[in-house]
């Protein structure tokens, strides 16, 4: 996760608090979407970033996990061609591996 | 307890990427960046005292005014123990890293290790000097980078005997030992023959070295007639990268048409490669890419013709493998264009 986008999570998550906050990610493999979801839980595995030794523990989902949870139409315009061209399951199950070690919140 | 004082670059410090690569050495009590999670592995046993951040640029333009400036730094937290990055893949950083290693070793006589990509530039120029261990080529690798290096430094420091590379995970260093085996030479070799013909696992007690040596060409019979195309590794692109060429790492390279263009202009064209200041490049790509001079040369008779199209990549952090890729695909085409010569031009 780049540098910039590393410190934007981190000010949001000072302004509104962990608790009210949930990262949707939309990257388009396995392993940068479990790298993306390391980062914003249990911090920057490169140590090169803001979020480095900071564990926010923040809820973390990939799009193609909230398929259920938005507008069929909307889902099928923006993610259904990429649905189809990508390994969901991987991804899925990358993201929730990650979650389920580093989440802070169990809801 | 062991003092400990770590090398990293600006990007690791927390100052900046490429804009800052320029930064000169400063140094800072304590753990900073990947010092973190060297602290964690290295336990109880050892202390992180200081953290020396350097530019890579700065490092690399002024190597010897650099090694001095960092080297009075490390010298004033008197460590017991030093580590630098891990750097990766990332060229100047291992150069960095390699260089200050060695000078901390061989001036101030304190055990030091690193960490890189076995490509990186800095594992040939400092293998032999050093204990480097052996990581992945991006930074997503520091988790299992850390806890190797942390293991070995602490064995360095504490003066215990250092294993094979295998075994302690660190790159050869074409170094030979002597150790005794329960069986003969000649038995252990038709051991393996028998492996080998079975299509058994084995493995060689003595790697044949890879040189990675290329065969010249016979010489260009008569240059006056012959077809000479341009092929860089240094980016040069029309100006937008059309392709989008990765500024490292390339996936990929360009074959661009020059026919009717005599010169590269700041307007027309420029450089896609990153990790160098590419002011003098976007300026005047020829620079990298000359094609004014080939074209001046094909007007004096001194080249037969250049050919209508050069081959870029970028070679910036590009494992060899898709080099040797690109180069056999494009050289078939070469070839079947008539392609008698190549002027092959990098950063």
């Amino acid at each position: 996760m780049d540098l910039e986008n590393q410190k934007r999570v981190l000010d949001l998550s000072e302004k509104y608090g962990k608790e009210n906050m949930a990262v949707v990610l939309g990257t388009s493999e396995a392993e940068s979407a479990g790298l993306t979801a390391e980062t914003v839980t249990a911090g920057d595995p490169t140590f090169a970033g803001p979020l480095a030794g900071v564990s926010l523990g923040l809820r973390v989902y990939h799009i193609f996990e909230l398929k259920d949870q938005v507008d069929a139409t909307v889902y099928d315009e923006q993610c259904g061609m990429m649905e189809m061209v990508l390994d969901v399951d991987a991804i899925n199950s990358e993201v929730k591996s990650i979650r389920d070690q580093y989440c802070q919140f169990k809801d | 307890m062991i003092r400990v004082v770590h090398y990293i670059n600006q990007f690791y410090g927390g100052i900046g990427g490429e804009e800052k690569a320029d930064v000169k050495p400063e140094v800072r009590e304590g753990i900073v960046g990947p010092g973190m999670a060297l602290k964690a592995a290295l336990g109880t046993d050892a202390e992180i005292v200081a953290t020396v951040i350097c530019g890579d640029s700065y490092f690399n333009e002024n190597i010897e005014e650099a090694s001095a400036e960092v080297l009075g730094m490390v010298k004033k937290y008197n460590p017991d123990l030093f580590i630098a990055g891990p750097a990766f893949n990332a060229g100047r950083y291992g150069v960095a890293c390699g260089s200050i290693c060695k000078a901390v070793k061989e001036k101030l006589n304190i055990p030091a290790v690193t960490g890189m990509y076995v490509e990186n530039p800095g594992v040939d120029m400092f293998k032999k000097d050093l204990h480097i261990v052996g990581t992945a080529n991006a930074a997503t690798g520091m988790r299992q980078a850390i806890p190797a290096i942390a293991k070995l430094a602490l064995k360095l420091a504490k003066n215990e005997s250092i294993g094979a590379p295998a075994e302690e995970g660190y790159l050869p260093r074409g170094i030979r030992k002597n150790v005794f085996k329960s069986e003969r030479g000649s038995k252990r070799a038709v051991n393996m023959l028998v492996a080998k013909l079975k299509g058994e696992a084995f493995e060689t007690e003595y790697p044949m070295p890879n040189f990675d040596r290329v065969a010249p060409n016979p010489p260009v019979l008569d240059i006056k007639k012959a077809k000479v195309a341009l092929v860089t590794s240094g980016g040069i692109v029309p100006k937008g990268n059309p392709d989008r060429i990765e500024s490292s790492s390339a996936s990929k390279y360009g074959k661009y048409d020059i026919k009717g263009v005599n010169d590269l202009t700041a307007e027309t064209y420029e450089t896609a490669h990153g990790g160098y200041d590419p002011t003098y490049a976007n300026q005047d790509s020829d620079r990298v890419l000359p094609v004014d001079v080939l074209r001046d040369m094909e007007k004096e008779g001194i080249i037969g013709e250049l050919h209508r199209y050069f081959y870029t990549t970028t070679g910036n952090g590009t494992s060899v493998a898709n080099s040797k890729k690109f180069a056999a695909t494009f050289a078939q085409e070469l070839i079947k264009d008539g392609v008698q010569a190549v002027v092959l031009t990098s950063t």
